[in-house]
């Protein structure tokens, strides 16, 4: 890890008025809300199913990796 | 009798020696890094699927270019940053920004050295990339790659070409500026 910014996260009680709220969150700064918003994303599946069809005319071994990565899912 | 060898780390070969396996590896370690870039910068989940897709195929298209100065995901990002930044140079001719709350960032600025305090998680990425959106593309991406601890601050320099310590400036108000957007989005 290079930056001096540890990940890190306070969680605090939710306020009274907003009882059905989830737990406030704190951010020391925008790198550690982005850290965390980074974290809570998912690469959709749908970008490894089209690379495996699109990288066909690749050459050689390099094909391979995608159906063993992905299990030959698609025809 | 040959000694042996000791194994080589698989950044330390050319990405055109890699074996299959090890460019699933490339894919699985990186996708999240890329996709993020691209969702953010581009803010747009369609495009930002799309652009990840081209960024990988170009990467195994170019597997032999790789010289293997820069780390792979540096290599990565480079690749993604002008692909984004071509998109976006494409839009930007065809349309004027234009944002239909433009009056949340005129009203006085708001404090900066506070932490960023969020009650609600459920909508926090919208409101993130309603900031972001608001910013220049120059910030918006040093504060997107600045968030990725595997890069370091010369890293950084060198795939937006300026000095480390006009990075770590423009950091600085860029950060400043983000928190001040990101408070009245609220």
């Amino acid at each position: 890890m290079k930056h001096q910014n540890k990940f890190s996260q306070n969680e605090e009680h939710s306020h009274e008025q907003q009882s059905h709220a989830q737990p406030a969150k704190e951010f020391a700064n925008s790198d550690e809300l982005l850290r965390y918003d980074a974290g809570q994303t998912t690469v959709p599946p749908e970008i490894a199913q089209r690379l495996q069809e699109s990288v066909g005319d690749l050459p050689g071994p390099k094909q391979n990796w995608l159906k063993r990565l992905f299990g030959g899912t698609k025809p | 009798m040959n000694e042996p060898v000791a194994e080589q780390g698989v950044e330390d070969r050319a990405p055109a020696e890699w074996s299959s396996s090890e460019l699933g590896a490339l894919y699985d370690e990186h996708s999240r890094a890329i996709y993020y870039l691209a969702l953010r910068f581009l803010g747009d989940p369609q495009k930002a699927e799309d652009a990840t897709h081209d960024v990988f195929l170009k990467a195994f298209r170019r597997l032999d270019q790789f010289r293997g100065d820069a780390s792979v995901r540096t290599w990565l990002y480079r690749i993604t940053i002008n692909h984004c930044q071509n998109l976006c140079q494409s839009w930007h001719n065809r349309h004027v920004q234009a944002n239909s709350d433009d009056a949340i960032w005129d009203s006085a600025p708001a404090k900066t050295d506070s932490p960023l305090r969020v009650l609600e998680t459920k909508e926090l990425g919208q409101r993130i990339q309603k900031t972001l959106d608001a910013l220049s593309d120059e910030y918006r991406l040093l504060l997107l790659l600045v968030a990725d601890e595997e890069l370091s601050y010369e890293e950084i320099a060198e795939l937006v070409g300026q000095t480390t310590d006009a990075v770590r400036g423009k950091l600085h108000r860029a950060r400043k500026t983000f928190a001040a957007y990101f408070e009245k989005t609220n």
